[in-house]
C-alpha cells in the first residue's frame, strides 16, 4: 500500500467486462461514482444486477450476469480484509443473489489491478478466467471439467504456479445443481444462492488470479496507526484464544443446550448424540492445523481430516458450525468423522453444505415418511445417520439421476414434485434452505429467515441471544432488532471484510468506518453507511418483486412446520409459534421498514433512499406499497440494547 | 480463594469487569463450580457458550483453583 494522490484511493482502478459467448474482454476505468454511492461489494453488485439483467432472464441463461467484486476495503490493511463478493440472479431463489468467501482471491484480484469483473453470455466450451496482472484471458478448461473442486485446485496450481489464487466449481455446478457453490483455498466457499450453478451455466470452471501490485490508500500513516491499535487490542481479547482453537464449531453444544439445533430435518431442536459431533470432538479427532484468511490474525479455519472405516481418508477445511449442525444433527450423524466426510464430499462436489445438508435432511424425512422409497433411490435406503445412504443420494443429486434431479433444484422445488404434504417440512424460505438454527422457539431468528433478502440465511441477522434476553415466548420488538441487524451485518458483505471482528472481538462499526475513511478519503460516517445498507436492502426487495410479480408478503412465509408443529423433545418441548404470531411479526417488520402490509415498499421510503426509479418500476407492475397513514419511520431499525445486558 | 473471570462480546457487559476492560476479580468461599460462581454473581450461564481454562474447554461443573483465570465465551453471532 502507498499514500495516494490519485482519485482511485482504495480502488484498483479498472473494471473488466467479459462476454463469454464471444470471448471479448473489455477494460474500463472503475466507476468511482458507483463505488462511492453503493460502497462496492454487495452494493455495487445489487445495482448492476438491477440495472442490467432483464426481469425475465433465466438465472442459468446467457442474459444473467456473474459479477466478482472484492469491494473497497478488501486487500487493504484492515482486520480480515479478505472477502470477495459474487453476485448474479439466483437460480435458487429467482431474485438478487450474492455470496462471499474469505481466503485470498479478492485481494489478489485487486492486486492484479481490478475492482470488478462482470461476466455475461455462455462460453461455447469450458473455460477458466486467467488473470496475471495485465494478462486477462479465457483459457480452455476441458482438462479440468468434471473434476471435483478440491481436486481441481491443486492441479491448477501445479499447472499455473503456487502463487495463483484459484476458485473452482465442482460437478454440481457444472450440472446445474441450483445450490452449487464456489470453492477456493481448499475449503473457503461462497456457498449460498447458487453462484456455482451460474458459473457452471456459463461453462466457467474456474478463476485463476495472480496480482503483484499494491493498493493506493488515502492516508497510510493514519490507517497503519489505527489498525495496529485494533490488532494489539484484539490479540489479547478473551475470545481470541478459544476462537483460534475451536473456530465456530465450539458452539454446537451450546445450540443444543439452548434448543435451537436443527435435528433430523428440523423435526426437533435437541440432539441426543451431540457429544460425538461437538467442537471438542472436532479438535480431538480431526484437527490437523489452524488456518487463516488474508489479513487475519484470528485463524478460525480448521484444516482437518476425516477417517472412516471403508472410506478413503480425506482432507478438508471444517466442519464449521453450520456444516456441523446441518450435516450433523440434522442428518442424525453421531461421529464428527461422518460429518467431516460429508463436508468433504459436498465441498468436492461443489455444493453448499448448508443447502446440501438441508436437502439431504429433507430427502431423509421423505424416506422416513414413505414419500420416497428405495424404488426412487436406485435400490438404496436413505436412513438417518447413514453416511453410505447420504453419499449415494448426494451422487444422485450431483449427477441429477432419477429423483436426484428433483432435489438438485433445492427443497422447495423437490417438494413441489413430491407433494403429499412434503412442502410443510421443506425447510426453506424463497427457495433457499434455512441455516443451522431452528426458529420455532427463537422468534427473531425465524423472522430473520423469513425476511432475509436472499432467502433463508442467518448471515444477515442472527438474534438467538436477543430472543433469550427479551423472552423466547414473546415476539414484540423483535422486528426492529432484525431490521437493524440486517443493515449492520450486510455492511460487512458490502465492504468485503470479515464480520467476526465486529461480532466476536468488539471492533466497533465506527472503527471500521474510520478505517474506510483512511483508505478511501471519503467523507463518510456510520449513519451514512447504515442508510446505504438500507438502500441496498430496498433495491434488492424491489428486484425480487419485479422478477416474481406478487406481493412481497406472499414470499416471506416459512414452511408450515414453523407454526403447525410444536417442538416435540428436549428443553423446549411443547414450545412453538402460532400463525398469528408469525403474521404479527411480519406486520411489525413491514411497518418498521416503511413498507405496506403487503410487504411492498412505499414510494415515500424509496424516495427517502433515492430509489425513485425503483418506485416507478414496481408501480408499473402494481406492486408499489400503499401510502402509509403515519408516514415512514424516521429510524428504520434500532441499535439493540437488550434488557439482560 | 480468588479467581479471575474474563469475557468479551455480549458477555462483557453482563460480567461487569473491574480489573481491566474484560476481567472481573471474584472472591469465593470454599470450593465451587463455575456454574455456582456464575449464579453467585447473577450471570445467567445460558449466555455462556464456552468455558476455557488454560487452553482447554471445560463445562459448568469445573471447580477452579485459587488464582486461576477462566475465560467465558458468548455464542457466535451466527456460525
Amino acid at each position: 500500500m502507498a499514500n495516494g494522490s490519485t482519485s482511485s484511493r482504495g480502488l484498483a482502478g479498472t473494471t473488466l467486462r467479459i462476454d463469454l459467448t464471444t470471448g471479448e474482454i473489455k477494460r474500463s476505468p472503475t466507476d468511482e461514482k458507483l463505488m462511492r454511492e453503493w460502497f462496492g461489494g454487495r452494493g455495487a453488485i445489487a445495482k448492476i444486477l438491477y440495472d442490467e439483467v432483464p426481469r425475465d432472464a433465466d438465472p442459468l441463461g446467457p442474459e444473467n450476469l456473474f459479477i466478482i467484486c472484492p469491494g473497497v476495503m478488501s486487500g487493504c490493511f484492515i482486520p480480515a480484509g479478505s472477502k470477495v463478493e459474487f453476485g448474479s440472479v439466483s437460480p435458487l431463489t429467482n431474485g438478487h443473489g450474492d455470496s462471499n468467501m474469505g481466503g485470498h482471491l479478492g485481494p489478489a484480484l485487486k492486486f492484479a489491478g481490478y475492482d470488478m469483473v462482470i461476466l455475461s453470455g455462455i462460453s461455447p466450451r469450458p473455460v477458466y478466467l486467467f488473470i496475471d496482472d495485465d494478462r486477462v484471458e479465457l483459457r480452455d478448461a476441458s482438462q479440468y471439467w468434471g473434476m471435483g473442486s478440491l481436486e481441481c485446485e491443486p492441479v491448477m496450481k501445479q499447472d499455473l504456479g503456487e502463487d495463483f489464487e484459484i476458485a473452482t466449481i465442482g460437478p454440481a455446478g457444472e450440472n446445474g445443481v441450483r445450490f452449487s457453490c464456489i470453492t477456493h483455498d481448499f475449503g473457503r466457499q461462497a456457498g449460498r444462492t447458487g453462484q456455482g450453478a451460474v458459473m457452471g451455466s456459463k461453462k466457467l470452471k474456474a478463476i485463476a488470479i495472480r496480482g503483484s501490485r499494491g493498493i493506493v490508500v488515502h492516508d497510510l500513516e493514519k490507517l497503519t496507526e489505527h489498525v495496529t491499535a485494533i490488532m494489539k487490542r484484539t490479540q489479547t481479547h478473551p475470545n481470541m484464544a478459544p476462537w483460534q482453537k475451536y473456530g465456530t464449531a465450539f458452539f454446537i453444544e451450546w445450540s443444543n443446550t439452548n434448543a435451537v439445533i436443527p435435528t433430523r430435518n428440523f423435526q426437533t431442536t435437541y440432539y441426543e448424540n451431540i457429544e460425538g459431533i461437538s467442537g471438542e470432538a472436532l479438535v480431538e479427532k480431526c484437527l490437523i492445523s489452524h488456518k487463516a484468511c488474508f489479513g487475519c490474525w484470528m485463524n478460525c479455519g480448521k484444516y482437518t481430516k476425516a477417517v472412516l472405516p471403508g472410506k478413503q481418508t480425506v482432507y478438508l477445511e471444517g466442519p464449521e458450525y453450520e456444516t456441523g449442525a446441518l450435516c450433523g444433527s440434522n442428518l442424525g450423524m453421531t461421529d464428527i468423522n461422518q460429518v467431516a466426510y460429508l463436508n468433504w464430499l459436498m465441498d468436492n462436489a461443489g455444493m453448499d453444505t448448508m443447502s446440501g445438508g438441508g436437502v439431504v435432511a429433507f430427502a431423509m424425512e421423505c424416506f422416513q415418511r414413505g414419500l420416497i422409497t428405495a424404488d426412487d433411490l436406485e435400490g438404496h435406503t436413505l436412513n438417518w445417520g447413514s453416511v453410505e445412504d447420504a453419499e449415494h443420494f448426494i451422487d444422485m443429486v450431483v449427477h441429477r439421476r432419477g429423483t436426484g434431479d428433483y432435489f438438485a433444484g433445492g427443497t422447495k422445488r423437490a417438494a413441489e414434485k413430491i407433494g403429499r404434504g412434503s412442502e410443510k417440512f421443506a425447510m426453506q424460505v424463497k427457495g433457499q434452505e434455512m441455516s443451522g438454527y431452528d426458529g420455532r422457539y427463537a422468534p427473531g431468528m425465524l423472522l430473520s429467515y423469513m425476511t432475509c433478502d436472499i432467502g433463508a440465511h442467518h448471515n444477515r441477522s442472527w438474534t438467538i441471544t436477543v430472543d433469550m434476553a427479551e423472552g423466547r415466548d414473546t415476539i414484540e420488538g423483535r422486528a426492529k432488532v432484525v431490521i437493524y441487524l440486517q443493515h449492520i451485518r450486510s455492511l460487512f458483505d458490502i465492504w468485503c471484510i470479515c464480520r467476526l471482528f465486529w461480532g466476536e472481538l468488539d471492533v466497533e462499526p465506527e472503527e471500521i468506518v474510520e478505517a474506510l475513511k483512511y483508505i478511501t478519503g471519503w467523507d463518510v460516517d456510520t449513519a451514512e453507511a447504515l442508510v446505504t445498507s438500507e438502500k441496498i436492502w430496498n433495491l434488492v426487495r424491489c428486484h425480487y418483486l419485479e422478477r416474481n410479480r406478487a406481493n412481497g408478503r406472499t414470499f416471506d412465509y416459512p414452511p408450515a412446520r414453523s407454526w403447525e408443529e410444536k417442538i416435540p423433545t428436549g428443553p423446549s418441548a411443547g414450545k412453538g409459534l402460532t400463525k398469528d404470531q408469525i403474521e404479527a411479526m411480519l406486520d411489525e417488520y413491514y411497518a418498521g421498514r416503511g413498507w405496506d402490509k403487503n410487504g411492498n415498499p412505499s414510494r415515500a421510503v424509496l424516495h427517502d433512499l433515492n430509489l425513485d426509479f425503483a418506485a416507478d418500476n414496481i408501480e408499473k407492475i402494481g406492486l408499489l406499497g400503499k401510502p402509509l397513514s403515519n408516514g415512514i419511520p424516521a429510524v428504520r431499525g434500532e441499535r439493540y440494547k437488550p434488557k439482560a445486558f | 480463594m480468588t479467581i479471575f473471570l474474563r469475557a468479551g462480546g455480549q458477555l462483557r457487559a453482563m460480567l461487569k469487569p473491574d480489573i481491566d476492560h474484560y476481567t472481573r476479580k471474584v472472591e469465593i468461599d470454599g470450593e465451587k463450580t463455575i456454574g455456582e460462581i456464575l449464579k453467585d454473581i447473577s450471570l445467567d450461564p445460558a449466555y455462556v457458550a464456552l468455558i476455557y481454562v488454560d487452553g482447554v474447554m471445560k463445562d459448568l461443573s469445573f471447580r477452579p483453583s485459587d488464582g486461576q483465570t477462566i475465560t467465558l465465551q458468548p455464542p457466535v453471532s451466527g456460525g
